[in-house]
């Protein structure tokens, strides 16, 4: 296992940055996810330290070495492909041995070591069937198992679980978390869906538009979101954003809504304002720092609930405060039904501030 | 669809009349076809098996009172000069039609390949321009190529057919087989490089193989296209020892008379390798045929 370094990372095609100086050091036995939407370049970043497309610039070193014109064969990863890519001719066996067999191991050392890494993902009795003959959930196994046969630097997975259905997706999460926990492997992981990259990765890298917007641990991003994008990225429900102005109300500080309502803002709170480019400020909040009153109390916003989704845990409703809707949750046993005014009551020291001009969150101190 | 018949849901639209009256179409159809492809096959192997009297009579003798081997023993004496003859032109057709198809599969599969995989300056330019040729007649092409073989020094010799053969088949066979490469996931040799081979490697040890319905139709629709070609093989060749079947068939006509079960056995004997080729990779051919033209 190894350190893996991307240094300012450039994949472009024509005019277009696929990948825009992307800068990212993963400590050796590390599990890194690469999380962004559709066409943020996470997958295009992952092939680049594969070595399955050529680099337009920036520098990859994986352990001590630049590894920028190795070939995939000679930079010593091991990769699990989203359609997994089983060699549909060979069976399980000769699928999990070709990685070794090209590195010209022992006939025996290659049976013991697909016979180990076939019972760790207990597919020893898929052995000898063919790719087509297993389900979905036994080739994600052998997809893993030909990654795990030998022993790389680091392992790269491109949304190894987003062709799994639900339940089987949320057990293959801990198994894949419980083997990077066992081996300390470096692993780099590709997902678009954020809870898959806060509930496995040490650390995350969140990318929009082929830029890293954030790279921290999961915690971190989900506590102090860098933008705009992030904060509306990760957490699910989505952090509600509402643009606002900032102003004074009688000599205090507030955000006014120009759809009329305000918010008075903690000391605090008013200094970070301060601090945007213009007075136009983007107020974030997640749902379980908003809480929701029947009743008029002071500071709260007024609203009208829009839709209600009882999960069983928690019940969600979506409530307009004049033209924006924030997410809000409640306990499951309060009534609550569409159209009943509410006020909603958010959490000064949990509030967060983005510069309505550059995105960029309002720091605090 | 036996599994579903036996439900009591799926018997109802049996008895629609309209779905029977068209599927009662389609076998009238399918059996027309059947007599129309059978029929001449039928009667050239009846008339070669009959006596040049008995061939020639009026009303037609449907089935050969006297059936006899006689043409075939002479077409396989090689004592004989007209045996000879056929062995020899036999001969030539499968050197030429052999050596067609391994040249063409050789360049094909290269081309399609990189046609499919590559992304480089003028690649769709080329792919139209390699099917231009296929947008004229192959008689079109007959005079300059006659021209351009006397200046290379190639009439009168099988390389003047091989090169002329590849010339039509390739466009069609790099178009077949690029459609089979773009249905093999580039993950697959992705696959493969990461787990330690070449790219070349990893063409030849996990493409090539899946391509092989692919590689197995282009080979046999070249081999084809060589076997059953005429007018080049007219043309380019003069002297007796290298013509091909179908011109050296020709030789069964003469002024005077003709010995049609002489023709027809020699035509016979003409359809046989393609026969076996066929039935040998009958099973490849369909899947591949199917394989090529759906999008998974």
């Amino acid at each position: 296992m190894a350190q893996v370094v991307l240094r300012d990372l450039v994949k472009t095609y024509g005019p277009i940055y696929a990948v825009d100086h992307v800068s990212i050091e993963i400590d050796d036995g590390e599990f890194v996810a690469l999380v962004g939407p559709s066409g943020c370049g996470k997958t295009t970043t992952l092939n680049l330290v594969a070595g399955l497309i050529p680099l337009s610039g920036g520098d990859i070193y994986i352990g001590d070495r630049l590894v920028n014109d190795l070939d995939p064969k000679d930079r010593d990863i091991a990769m699990v492909f989203q359609n997994y890519a089983l060699y549909p001719n060979k069976t399980v066996f000769k699928n999990l041995a070709f990685p070794l067999q090209m590195r010209r191991l022992p006939r025996a050392d290659i049976e013991a070591k697909v016979l180990a890494a076939a019972k760790v993902l207990d597919i020893t009795h898929l052995l000898e069937r063919r790719p087509r003959e297993l389900s979905g959930g036994q080739q994600q196994r052998v997809a893993l198992g030909r990654a795990l046969v030998r022993d790389p630097r680091a392992f790269l997975m491109d949304e190894p679980l987003s062709n799994l259905d639900a339940k089987l997706r949320v057990q293959m999460r801990s198994e894949i978390k419980r083997f990077h926990q066992d081996l300390r492997a470096t692993v780099i992981y590709v997902t678009h869906d954020q809870l898959e990259a806060v509930t496995m990765a040490d650390k995350m890298a969140v990318m929009s538009g082929g830029v890293l917007q954030q790279y921290d641990s999961p915690a971190e991003v989900f506590a102090h979101p860098k933008n705009t994008f992030v904060a509306g990225f990760v957490g699910s429900p989505a952090m509600s954003l509402i643009p606002l102005e900032a102003g004074t109300d009688a000599g205090a500080a507030t955000l006014r809504s120009p759809d009329g309502w305000s918010l008075p803002l903690s000391p605090e709170n008013a200094r970070r304002v301060a601090r945007a480019t213009t007075a136009k400020v983007i107020l974030g909040a997640r749902h379980s720092t908003l809480k929701v009153h029947k009743s008029a109390v002071p500071g709260a916003v007024a609203g009208k609930v829009y839709t209600v989704e009882p999960t069983g845990d928690i019940t969600f409703a979506q409530v307009y405060l004049g033209g924006h809707i924030v997410i809000v949750s409640l306990e499951p046993q309060v009534p609550i039904v569409p159209d009943e005014p509410v006020w909603v009551e958010f959490d000064q020291d949990k509030l967060h501030l983005f510069d309505g001009e550059t995105q960029q969150a309002l720091p605090r101190n | 669809m036996s599994a579903i018949a036996d439900t009591p849901a799926a018997a109802r639209p049996r008895r629609r009349k309209p779905i029977d009256g068209w599927r009662w179409a389609g076998r009238g159809f399918l059996v027309l076809m059947l007599l129309y492809t059978a029929v001449p096959m039928i009667w050239m192997l009846l008339t070669s098996i009959k006596s040049g009297f008995a061939a020639m009579q009026f009303p037609p003798q449907w089935w050969p009172s006297e059936p006899t081997l006689a043409s075939y023993q002479k077409l396989l004496d090689p004592q004989n000069s007209v045996g000879q003859d056929f062995l020899r032109f036999f001969w030539n057709s499968l050197f030429v039609s052999s050596v067609t198809t391994v040249l063409s599969v050789a360049v094909a599969v290269p081309a399609a390949y990189a046609f499919s995989r590559f992304h480089f300056p003028g690649r769709r330019f080329l792919f139209f321009s390699v099917l231009l040729r296929n947008m004229f007649p192959a008689v079109i092409f007959l005079v300059p190529l006659f021209i351009l073989m006397r200046f290379l020094g190639l009439v009168n010799t099988h390389g003047s057919l091989i090169l002329t053969y590849m010339t039509f088949g390739l466009p069609l066979a790099i178009w077949l087989l690029k459609g089979f490469y773009d249905n093999i996931p580039i993950q697959l040799e992705q696959a493969a490089r990461i787990d330690g081979a070449t790219r070349f490697r990893a063409f030849l040890v996990i493409v090539m193989p899946l391509s092989m319905p692919g590689i197995i139709a282009t080979a046999i629709y070249s081999f084809i296209g060589a076997w059953n070609e005429y007018i080049y093989a007219y043309t380019f060749l003069t002297r007796n020892d290298q013509l091909t079947l179908p011109v050296g068939i020709q030789r069964f006509f003469s002024e005077n008379t003709t010995d049609f079960p002489g023709l027809m056995a020699a035509s016979f004997m003409m359809s046989v390798p393609v026969v076996v080729l066929f039935l040998v990779l009958q099973r490849y051919f369909v899947r591949a045929l199917t394989e090529g033209a759906v999008k998974h």
